[in-house]
């Protein structure tokens, strides 16, 4: 093989035909490089609600009644949970439940001096912070005391610190809220921390989330419909969510399917499944684009082949073998590919992160993708070139050499 | 003397559709090593057709063809070619020099074929183009030379793999006298230096007579194979004359 040789005649050959090269690389251009765009930018994505979900815990979900089976659509206060109800059902399963609390949920405004602010307020239980993987950095976290005396205590995150008090560490300052129509001064026992991101908003107008006890949202607590749990990790959602589904139907007496449950490994097979779709179908384009490509190649190939007839014959003349002749056209197609394919990986990632810079997600290059789209583009090159390669090689001397 | 080619009722029959032509009707030909031949005879005699089968370019259809006494009739491509590339130096009549290439390049090219390192390629393809008078030109392209000059690189890229045996179809056919000449002296330096068996077809009896043995076709079939006299050439010509007159320096 002239592998060294037929390199350097390929590069020729680009260089004779400038113009000719990139529009016949423009096809592989565009194939590798939306290609490269789509995997990081869906990798990107991937990582960013890998994360938002873990922030939530992954073995997170809540039961309550499933709507379809109600009379009338209408909920009885038979239907719903009472707080010994739901610790009955920890209990019940004490390996398998590491935290069930009934939902609470509330807002309220506030005013510390002259700051407003107001408040999205979670209702938690003890242990919340274990569950949920929250960063607590100054103070504790809402424990079973709190709940169980229904204390005015909150946790509040860093910049809610910072807006209010002038200070990240905010414990002990308490802050004025209003529940169910009650007003209540809550003392700050701890300080949380979350790593902004895309869903994080850019609190301007001061608004931010909270946790309290759950005891002290008592118009949710006492009609609970929704209950939220954390499964031990060694479960998955289906063997938690069915026997707690089972569990409650028995003691409340319901018929089997009355309670339903969602759960975040749900919600992110299900997102997974949607953006791998989406990969797919963009990847199958871009497959498309590079079949278009490779065909453009071949065509640009044969025409090469025909024009450099007479070149090929004199080239026999001279003591070049077929195999010499195939080898050359071959390179030629390979690295007019493979440098469409350097292009195109260059063009993509350059576009990826630039999207992603836009959207302030972090990108972050996989060096496996850029080898396989460049090996790719030039297995591609290569494919498409064996016909012309062959048909250049086949060529017989004579005929060649009187071509005109 | 050593035969090197040797043709045993040697047949080629160009089948075009229903139309057959005989273009070589069973020729009987020997050459010796370092044998000077001129080829002669009328457009479509099949001088071209028994070049190209000597040259390996093309098989015979009929007949033995013994190359330094191999059958080459029973080669296979790959032997042909390389045949081609260590035997064979071919000139043509319209050059072939491969374009955009510099005369460097263009003559480094069997030696490409023939594997040397590229140091020793260029070095060999340097030192022959110095031989044939190009010393100045190595890095031209094929259309910033003359058509002399074109035919003198295609000659030096003929002799790289120092072939013993060179072919040269109407070398001088798109040349004008004068470079004709310089172009005829190169070959028969070839031949009376570094004894190379030379073989070359021509129309004009003036470039034929630079050699020492004339044959001439007719219908695919050697009418006549003589010596050259060269103490009484045949009607004076320009050529002739300036041919004789530099050789009598
Ligand atoms: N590829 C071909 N197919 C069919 N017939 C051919 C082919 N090549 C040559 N011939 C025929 O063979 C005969 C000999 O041709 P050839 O080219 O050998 O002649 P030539 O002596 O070289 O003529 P010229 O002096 O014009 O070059 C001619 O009749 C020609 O028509
Ligand atoms: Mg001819």
């Amino acid at each position: 093989m002239l592998v060294l040789e037929s390199i350097k005649l390929a590069f020729s050959a680009i260089r004779i035909n400038k113009m000719r090269s990139f529009l016949t690389m423009l096809g592989i251009i565009i194939g590798i490089s939306s290609v490269i765009a789509i995997t990081s930018i869906g990798s990107s994505i991937q990582s960013v609600v890998d994360k938002q979900f873990a922030s939530i815990g992954s073995t997170y979900m809540y039961v309550y009644p499933d709507w379809y089976m109600l009379d009338d659509g209408v909920v009885s206060q038979s239907d719903l949970f009472s707080e010994d109800e739901i610790r009955g059902l920890k209990e019940a399963y004490p390996e398998m439940i590491d935290y069930a609390v009934p939902y609470g949920y509330s807002s309220s405004d506030s005013r510390v001096g002259r700051t407003q602010a107001s408040f999205s307020l979670m209702g938690v239980g003890d242990g919340y912070d274990v569950v949920s993987n929250m960063h607590i950095t100054y103070g504790r976290m809402i424990n079973e005391n709190d709940v169980k005396s229904q204390k005015p205590r909150i946790v509040i995150d860093e910049t809610a610190a910072q807006r209010l008090f002038g200070k990240t560490n905010a414990v002990g300052e308490s802050l004025p809220l209003t529940i169910d129509g009650v007003a209540n001064d809550y003392t700050v026992v701890g300080i949380y921390y979350v790593e902004p991101s895309i869903f994080t908003p850019v609190s301007t107008d001061n608004q931010f989330s909270a946790y309290i006890p759950y005891s002290l949202i008592p118009s949710m607590v006492h009609s609970c419909s929704n209950i939220e749990i954390y499964y031990a990790s060694g479960y998955d959602a289906k063997t938690a969510g069915d026997t707690i589904c089972r569990y409650l139907e028995r003691v409340k007496d319901k018929e089997e399917g009355f309670y339903t449950y969602d759960s975040v490994e749900q919600q992110q097979g299900m997102m997974n499944e949607i953006l791998g779709t989406i990969s797919l179908a963009i990847g199958a384009i871009a497959a498309i684009s590079l079949l278009v490509g490779g065909i453009g190649i071949m065509n640009i190939m044969l025409v090469s082949v025909t024009e450099r007839t007479r070149e090929i014959g004199t080239r026999k003349a001279l003591g070049a073998r077929t195999g010499d002749i195939l080898f050359q056209f071959l390179i030629e197609s390979m690295i007019i590919s493979a440098i469409g394919g350097i292009i195109g990986t260059l063009l993509g990632l350059g576009t990826a992160a630039v999207g992603m810079k836009l959207v302030g997600v972090d990108f972050a290059v996989n060096p496996l993708v850029i080898l396989l789209a460049v090996g790719f583009s030039a297995v591609v090159g290569m494919f498409f070139g064996i016909y012309p390669a062959r048909k250049a090689a086949g060529l017989d001397p004579i005929e060649a050499l009187r071509y005109e | 003397m050593n035969e090197i080619i040797r043709l045993e009722q040697l047949k080629k029959t160009y089948r075009s559709g229903a139309i057959q032509v005989e273009a070589l009707k069973g020729i009987d030909l020997t050459v010796n090593q370092g044998e000077y031949v001129a080829i002669m005879g009328a457009s479509g005699s099949g001088k071209s057709t028994l070049m190209n089968i000597l040259g390996c370019l093309d098989r015979p259809t009929g007949g033995r063809y013994y190359l330094g006494g191999h059958d080459i009739s029973c080669q296979s491509d790959s032997q042909l070619s390389r045949i081609r590339n260590r035997m064979i130096g071919f000139v043509f009549q319209s050059f072939n020099l491969i374009p955009r290439t510099s005369a460097l390049k263009n003559v480094e090219l069997p030696m490409i074929y023939a594997r040397i390192p590229p140091r020793e390629r260029s070095r060999r393809a340097a030192a022959l183009l110095e031989k044939v008078g190009l010393g100045d030109r190595l890095e031209h392209m094929p259309n910033e030379v003359s058509g002399g000059q074109k035919q003198r690189i295609a000659i030096a890229r003929a002799l790289a793999n120092r072939p013993p045996i060179i072919l040269a179809d109407e070398p001088t056919g798109n040349l004008d006298s004068r470079s004709s000449v310089e172009i005829m002296e190169l070959f028969s330096g070839l031949n009376r230096k570094e004894g190379n068996t030379v073989i070359i077809v021509t129309h004009e009896p003036d470039i034929a007579q630079f050699t020492d043995r004339i044959i001439t076709f007719r219908d695919g079939a050697i009418i006549s194979d003589r010596k050259v006299d060269r103490d009484h050439p045949p009607a004076a010509s320009k050529v002739a004359a300036a041919a004789a007159g530099r050789e009598g320096v």
